[in-house]
């Protein structure tokens, strides 16, 4: 069996598993190896990834655990050409990510086998927290994105990865003649009528759904009266705090307009490097890492992990992609780790809270010739 | 904060410090040899153990002796300037005065740097303001405690006025600006690019010091030598180390020069050892999350962006060696993060630089190899060429310029009697 089948069959035997059933020891016994394999497969796909490998101060093939093994900063898929295990020809979809004015964008390369399990893994981890049926989609964006496209933003990768929930999907916002996204009102009226008593599934990006349906639906005083939605949101809360908008004060807002209650608002963490993978929010407020991944809270002066209760740069680490080197990544994220099992929520293994993007370094040295140091290595959640 | 450095919150306390320390400069007059008598006093006052725990005191108090800043002082000066006299040249009279109040705006990675700043203006008979970085009121404040202690009379003490405040505190960057009638400014592109844009008085004189970056060269003579390789890396790092990397005189690029069979395995272990004994004897006791993010990204842009380039580095962000290829200095990380190029010819190297480069620090064996390398960097905009270990040793000139002449008036007396 060659390299690529052999994990391709670990990967699928992890996705068949419950998301959050296996204990720490448990996961590590499994996505050790399994990494190290995807390491070596990754290596002798890509030259430039085995050089760095190679350069690595601890040999990955004798590493003892995750921690030990090669990590790559997001930003390297910054790099373009992209960083690629597959030829083009196998390529079926580009994601980057939402990079804004200024910055360069991730660009992630996804095969067909990739592609497949980032939505197995997505509809997996979801299920958990929204159950398995299939609803109806309100999605918290313009149409265009969730058209089937070779290159897929971030808002597109979210509002697509959920599509194998829905039955019917709709679009509430279209572009108006500035090309601004405005709110189809009565068409969400009618939306909101026809299925106020069912399960419906809400999608937006964060700042999207505060700007464009909470904002207006509160200015007119409507209440949708869907008490029994569940609205997912993620792309982090940047634009948010600018404008002094608590995560307290979103989900209040968000259930008042749509006349559910607040536990039905979930914010989840994820980025289009780790795709496949995303960390919803528990009841508990925690944000909890399935079994096919690991987090790692590292402390930003020795790059070691924290531990528990301390905050940190945050690694992702999963085994989901074979066509592009997403495996072990340095996140430009801080977290709190919580701990590395036991959340009152019941599920298994690390759980950790975002904290905040890593903050831009204070400018004061007389050989600092950048305006910024931090200019092009910002975002990509989505 | 205590009494010698003001949290400030309003224009009209800058104004009142500004008018306060104006008057006693105007009415009593202070020469370069009672500055120095007082530097004297208070260099022997900082040989403390606490305060030698503070980065660059132990230079600070080489820099307030007589011997280091006399000569500085006749260069810049000319050999009468002790007094504060008048002197006759080609039947006029010359003599400095100082310009009024300086305003000093230092970078916050240099601990001593305030008070570097501020002796400069002081040598001139300059009263100062000085606006103290939020980060360095502490070392600055128990350095300054030493010169309340030795100048009972208060010559000094009351001329001079530390200000504290947020950067972000623009109103108070302009009315520091508006009562001042000359500045020193220290700092990376964006403060500066601030700072210059404030509304100083139209006579007033700005000297901007920084930004810059530094290098070091070395030919194949030196590093090839086995038997200097680990004194010569030792330097490198002690280079390196100082001020984090951050200060304008930092080298970020180490140009290497190939020689006829020689081999760059040995010197670039020894330089590992060297950058790993450093860190040993001089660990981080922080670091920002984006520094970290910064230096993984320079280790795997440098990697993955060309099968040739190595690199040596631990598991944590403590220190980098990056090795390739090339003539151009790379982008700086910073962050004890030294990229190390091989080169056929140093001249070519040098030949490609701008004025971005201050500092030239240059282990080479032959003297007239030095030579030709200085001139040739001379012309191409490096404003110091020192031996490596020496990169951050201060003095003036300085960005090329002197530190205390541009803080004063040569006033010119034409007799109006025969």
């Amino acid at each position: 069996m060659s390299t690529l089948a052999a994990v391709g069959q670990s990967i699928e035997s992890l996705l068949a598993t419950p998301p959050y059933d296996r204990s720490p020891q448990e996961r590590q016994c499994a996505l050790l190896p399994l990494l190290k394999q995807e390491l070596a497969y990754a290596s002798d796909q890509n030259p430039s990834f085995r050089n760095y490998v190679e350069h690595w101060p601890i040999d990955y093939r004798t590493a003892g655990k995750i921690a030990d093994l090669p990590f790559l900063p997001v930003a390297a898929f910054k790099a373009n050409p992209p960083l690629s295990l597959v030829p083009a020809t196998e390529v079926i979809r580009t994601l980057t990510s939402s990079a804004t004015s200024g910055q360069i964008p991730s660009h992630i390369v996804l095969d067909a086998a990739t592609s497949k399990r980032m939505t197995r893994s997505v509809i997996a981890i979801i299920r958990s927290f929204i159950g398995p049926a299939r609803r109806p989609y309100l999605v918290i964006d313009t149409a265009e994105n969730i058209t089937p496209q070779s290159q897929l933003g971030a808002r597109g990768a979210a509002i697509q990865g959920l599509r194998s929930f829905a039955t019917d999907v709709f679009c509430c916002l279209s572009r108006n003649q500035t090309s601004e996204p405005s709110l189809d009102l009565n068409e969400l009226l009618a939306f909101a009528g026809k299925w106020k008593d069912a399960d419906v599934l809400v999608y937006g990006f964060t700042y999207i759904i505060w700007t464009h349906l909470v904002q207006p639906l509160l200015r007119q005083g409507i209440v949708l009266g869907m008490p029994k939605v569940h609205v997912l949101h993620s792309g982090g809360w940047k634009r948010l705090e600018q404008q002094s908008v608590t995560k307290d004060v979103f989900v209040r807002d968000v259930a008042a307009v749509l006349g559910c209650c607040t536990d039905r608002v979930i914010d989840y963490y994820g980025m289009v490097e780790n795709v496949g993978v995303v960390y919803p929010d528990c009841q508990q407020g925690n944000k909890h890492v399935p079994v096919l991944a690991e987090v790692i809270v590292r402390d930003p002066l020795t790059l070691a992990p924290v531990r528990a209760g301390q905050q940190g740069l945050v690694q992702v680490c999963s085994v989901l992609p074979t066509s592009f080197p997403g495996f072990l990544l340095l996140t430009d994220d801080m977290a709190d780790l919580i701990d590395y099992d036991g959340c009152p929520c019941g599920r298994r293994g690390t759980y950790f809270r975002f904290a905040r993007r890593v903050p831009k370094a204070e400018i004061r040295g007389c050989g600092n010739l950048e305006t910024a140091r931090y200019s092009s290595g910002q975002s990509s959640q989505v | 904060m205590n009494n010698l450095i003001r949290a400030i919150s309003s224009a009209v306390e800058m104004r009142c410090a500004s008018q306060r320390i104006r008057e006693v400069s105007r009415a009593e007059n202070v020469s370069a040899d009672q500055v120095l008598q007082i530097f004297e006093r208070w260099a022997a006052a900082l040989d403390s153990t606490a305060l030698r725990q503070i980065p660059g005191v132990t230079f600070l108090r080489l820099w307030l002796r007589r011997g280091t800043l006399e000569p500085i002082l006749f260069r810049e000066l000319g050999q009468g300037c002790l007094h504060g006299e008048w002197s006759d040249q080609g039947g006029v009279r010359l003599r400095a005065f100082p310009l009024g109040v300086v305003g000093h705006w230092p970078a916050g990675n240099i601990e001593i740097q305030p008070i570097l700043s501020l002796t400069c203006a002081l040598l001139g008979g300059n009263s100062c303001l000085v606006r103290v970085p939020v980060g360095l009121v502490e070392p600055t404040e128990l350095i300054m405690e030493k010169l309340h202690e030795v100048d009972s009379a208060g010559l000094l003490k009351r001329r001079i006025f530390l200000a504290s405040f947020e950067h972000s505190r623009t109103d108070l960057h302009e009315a520091m600006a508006q009562v001042v009638d000359g500045a020193m400014v220290w700092g990376g592109l964006e403060a500066v690019s601030e700072v210059r844009a404030l509304p100083f008085p139209h006579w007033a004189r700005v000297v901007v010091f920084g930004p810059r970056i530094s290098v070091a060269a070395m030919d194949a003579h030196a590093w090839a030598d086995s038997n200097q390789q680990s004194s010569w890396c030792r330097r490198i790092a002690r280079d390196v180390w100082q001020f984090e990397q951050q200060a304008c005189s930092s080298p970020q690029t180490l140009f290497l020069e190939r020689g006829d069979g020689c081999d760059t395995t040995e010197f670039l272990q020894a330089l590992r050892q060297a950058f790993e004994e450093e860190n040993r004897a001089h660990s981080r006791q922080q670091i920002e999350p984006a520094l970290t993010s910064a230096i993984c990204q320079a280790r795997a842009s440098w990697l993955l962006g060309n099968l040739s380039n190595r690199a040596w580095f631990p598991e944590s962000p403590d220190w980098t060696i990056l090795q390739g290829t090339g003539l151009d200095v790379p982008e700086p990380t910073q962050g004890r993060t030294l990229t190390v190029l091989l080169v056929d010819d140093l001249l070519e190297v040098i030949s490609r630089f701008d004025g971005a480069v201050q500092t030239l620090g240059l282990g080479i064996r032959n003297a007239d190899r030095e030579e030709a390398l200085a001139d040739a960097a001379g012309k191409h905009g490096v404003d110091r060429i020192v031996r490596l270990g020496q990169m951050h040793v201060f003095g003036s000139p300085w960005d090329g310029m002197d530190l205390i002449r541009p803080m004063m008036r040569i006033v010119r007396h034409g007799r109006s009697r025969e």
